[in-house]
Formats: structure tokens, C-alpha cells, sequence
């Protein structure tokens, strides 16, 4: 499933790679601002078609990593792969890899949503003749045929939501990167949601975060607990069926 | 190529659907066409030189006010992290931000070329100093601009961008009175800094390199902090 057809990647930009090469590796990563730590020598693979859940309480470093990997922010130290490449010396081409949904889930105000989506295709590289085909895709995917001809403005925090996971997905990228994609949503809406990522698995490799731990559980193959910018410990949910417990006796 | 053609469109689409560039080019109108019909009648001269140093002064006032959302309002509503996060290079991002914004500044100094088309139809001006005065005025908007985008990548207040901008601009313009206080060849250096001192020979109608130089590195120089401050993240 790793690096699939993606209409937006030229193909000669990316090294070879070995195929059963984890979609995420975090070698000793750390992210300084001054004299705080928000991230410390964080090491981690994440393997291609997983779910992975990272748990913590808010100011754990969960961000911070998200945003290393969406190449955002830079490492202070250490390094990071994302498909192979590194998110530093490859990072236009990491970019064009990822579908990548800030915590707050940013929209255009000014775009309508079929607007936004067309503007986001474009920008990651989609052909022109494309762009069409893949805005009615990720309409049809999230169900926001409703609002599409709607500014982003007037969407409901729900609708937001599934809005910018949309321009995560408008270029079928491999991996998806999802920072609290539940935060703010109603009970149904977190069902829907939780649905939704866990259909991703298999096809598309996704890192959530997320501080609530029955959204972990419910959605991740396999979690990793963070606390003041430290990995505690990596389980795989199969193993652990006393989440609670495992998550309390780190913590 | 095809990016930076992307963002300009959505960059000039934000400009012109605020209403904040209208209020601009109202204001700016309003106070140019008045002055233009005052001089007009005073003076009786056909010439464009009034009206050239005081787009000077307004653009210095009012550029701001179209600059300070470029990258503070991105910054606030945290698009910022979207767009830094898709396949674009920050200069993208800045010259697009650049282009579309003087675009605007452009296309608001364009409208009183009706004053030289009156000018033309009453009287007999000498056109010498009108096209310098008027690409004075499109340098100096590129500078006013670049800086501008300049002030509003380091906050995400649009408000303090504007305050930034126009001291910015006001230092840039006094820079050469502190040059009586300035020991050889720093004198000489505020001197050349005077953003007044290099528009004023171009709008009484002698263009010079030097001048255009000016304009040219400032606006280069700030357009490469702005992307180069984005970069550091």
C-alpha cells in the first residue's frame, strides 16, 4: 500500500526504497524551543497500512510530532523519515505524501467548500483535468455533498471536520496524519468519525492523536503513549486489553 | 510556475472579495480627487506633481492597512500550517501574497490617471514627469508592499503588522534626517537609505539607476527575509 499511485508525486523524485521500510521512522528526534523540550530524542516506526494511535495528555508533544512529520516544524535533532524520505533534505516530496489535518482543522473562510477542495487538489499537484474527479471523490467519501456549494465559514464544527480531512485525502496520499480528529465533534459525529478512520486501515498508513482513550482504543492497531515530550511505551491494542490500566501504570 | 499561478489567483480572489481593499481605494480617491481639484484651481499649472507626493504619503498610510492581513490573518486562523504543509516553497507563498497585493496598490494608483487625462484635455502637461512620476510610484508601492508582507510574517495581530509597517515606513522616509548626527560614511548611508530622497528627483521627472536600484534591492531584500523567516520554523 506504501507510496500508491498518487496522480500528484513525480515519479522520479523519490528514492528506492525498500518496500517493508516503515511508513514513519522517528530515529532520537528531538524539538527544542529555547531552553523548553517539547519533544525528547523520540524514537518510533510506524509500519505501512497501520492505524496508530499517539495518547497524552494535552502538552505531551503530540503536535510537535505531527507537525515534524507534515514538515511544519523542524527537528532540533535526530532524524525522521516519512515513506523513506527525509522530512527535512525531501520535504516537498514528504509533503506531496501525506494528507496532513491540524488539530483546529484550518478552512479558507472565504472558499466555498467544492472551492477549497478544487484549491487544496491543485496545490498538491493534481493535474487540472483531475481536479474535478477528485473533489466529487472526497465529497462522496465524507458525505459533504450537502454543503459543498457553501462557504467553509457557515459549516458546522462536524462538517469542518470532515472538510479538512478532505484535503488530507484529495490526493490519495499514503499516509495520513491526523491530529485530535475527534476534538469538538458531537457523540454521532465521533462514531462517524471513528468509522471513517478505521476504514482508512490497510489502505492509507494514519497516525491520530488524541488525549481520550476509548478514541485510541477504538480506532488504533497499535498505540504509543507520550507524556512531557517522552515516549512511555508502544503496545499493540491486541495486546493490551486493559488500556486504562496500561496507560495509568505509565503515567 | 503552476503554484505560484494557484496561490496568486486565491491570493488576488481574498483581495477583492474584503472589503477592505474598496475602503482603501475609496478613501484614497476621495482624498486625491479633492487636492487634485483644489490645485487644479489654484495653481492652474498642468502638472501632476502635487497629487504624486501625496499618493506618496497616503500609500505610506493606507498600504498597510492591505498588507497587515497577508500572513497575520493566515497565522491566526492557522491556514498558515495548511498551505506550509502542502508541496509549496515559502518564496511561492511570498510572491504570490506579493504579486496580488500590488496588484491592487497598482490598480488603485491606476485609476487617477483620469487627473493626467484631464490634464491632457484642458491643458498641455510635459509627460516627462508624469510616466516618471508614475513609475516612482509603482517602485515605491513594490517596496511599501514587500515590507509590508515583511511586518505581517513575524505576528499574527493584524494590528500590530500596521503599526510595524507605517513606523517602518516613517523611519524609511526620515532616514536621512539623522544624518547630520552621523559620522562619515554612516551620513552618507542614511542619506542613501531616504525612501524620500529617491522618489523625489523621479516624480520632478529624473530617473536615475541609482533610484531604481534602491527600489529594486529593498523590495528583493524584504520579499527574502519574509520567505526566509517562514523557513524557520
Amino acid at each position: 500500500m506504501m507510496i500508491s499511485s498518487i496522480d500528484a508525486a513525480p515519479p522520479d523524485d523519490a528514492p528506492a526504497r525498500a518496500t517493508d521500510a516503515p511508513a514513519i521512522s522517528a530515529v532520537s528526534v528531538s524539538k527544542r524551543y529555547g531552553s523548553v523540550t517539547a519533544l525528547d530524542r523520540l524514537t518510533l516506526d510506524i509500519r505501512c497500512g497501520e492505524v496508530f494511535g499517539l495518547l497524552g495528555p494535552n502538552g505531551s508533544g503530540k503536535t510537535t510530532f505531527m507537525r515534524l512529520l507534515a514538515g511544519y516544524l523542524l527537528p532540533s535533532a535526530g532524524r525522521l523519515t516519512v515513506a523513506g524520505l527525509d522530512t527535512v533534505c525531501d520535504s516537498l516530496a514528504v509533503r506531496r505524501r501525506i494528507g496532513y489535518v491540524p488539530e483546529s482543522a484550518p478552512l479558507y473562510r472565504q472558499m466555498r467548500v467544492g472551492e477549497f477542495l478544487a484549491f487544496m487538489a491543485r496545490l498538491r499537484g493534481l493535474p487540472e483535468r483531475a481536479v474535478a474527479a477528485a473533489v466529487e471523490r472526497v465529497v462522496d467519501q465524507l458525505a459533504l455533498g450537502a454543503v459543498v456549494d457553501k462557504p467553509t465559514r457557515a459549516l458546522s464544527r462536524g462538517y469542518r471536520q470532515r472538510a479538512a480531512l478532505a484535503q488530507a485525502l484529495i490526493h490519495d496520499p499514503d499516509i495520513l496524519i491526523l491530529d485530535e480528529p475527534t476534538n469538538g465533534l458531537d457523540p454521532r459525529q465521533i462514531i462517524e468519525m471513528r468509522e471513517l478512520i478505521r476504514s482508512f486501515a490497510g489502505r492509507h498508513t494514519v497516525l491520530m492523536s488524541s488525549h481520550i482513550l476509548s478514541e485510541v482504543e477504538k480506532t488504533s492497531d497499535r498505540v504509543a503513549v507520550l507524556l512531557n515530550g517522552r515516549l512511555l511505551g508502544v503496545r499493540a491494542m491486541a495486546d493490551t486489553p486493559d488500556l486504562e490500566g496500561w496507560f495509568l501504570s505509565l503515567t | 510556475m503552476r503554484t505560484l499561478r494557484i496561490l496568486f489567483a486565491k491570493e488576488l480572489n481574498a483581495t477583492l472579495t474584503s472589503p477592505i481593499g474598496y475602503t482603501v481605494a475609496a478613501v484614497f480617491l476621495l482624498v486625491l480627487g479633492y487636492t487634485f481639484s483644489l490645485t487644479l484651481f489654484v495653481t492652474k499649472v498642468a502638472n501632476l506633481q502635487y497629487i504624486f507626493h501625496q499618493m506618496y504619503v497616503l500609500s505610506i498610510l493606507l498600504v498597510p492597512v492591505l498588507t497587515m492581513r497577508t500572513f497575520a490573518e493566515e497565522r491566526r486562523s492557522e491556514t498558515l500550517e495548511l498551505l506550509l504543509t502542502t508541496p509549496v516553497r515559502e518564496l511561492s507563498v511570498v510572491l504570490a501574497k506579493y504579486a496580488a497585493t500590488l496588484t491592487l496598490v497598482i490598480g488603485i494608483f491606476a485609476l487617477t490617471l483620469v487627473y493626467a487625462v484631464i490634464l491632457d484635455r484642458y491643458g498641455e502637461p510635459d509627460w516627462g514627469p508624469i510616466y516618471a512620476g508614475y513609475l516612482a510610484l509603482a517602485l515605491h508601492a513594490s517596496l511599501l508592499v514587500a515590507v509590508g508582507l515583511l511586518m505581517s510574517s513575524i505576528t499574527e495581530s493584524q494590528v500590530v503588522a500596521a503599526a510595524l509597517s507605517i513606523g517602518a515606513f516613517l523611519m524609511l522616509w526620515f532616514a536621512d534626517s539623522v544624518s547630520y548626527l552621523l559620522p562619515p560614511p554612516f551620513d552618507t548611508f542614511a542619506i542613501n537609505l531616504s525612501l524620500i530622497g529617491h522618489f523625489k528627483p523621479m516624480v520632478s521627472g529624473s530617473v536615475f539607476l541609482s533610484d531604481i536600484g534602491y527600489f529594486v534591492t529593498a523590495s528583493m531584500l524584504a520579499l527574502f527575509l519574509t520567505a526566509w523567516g517562514l523557513a524557520q520554523r
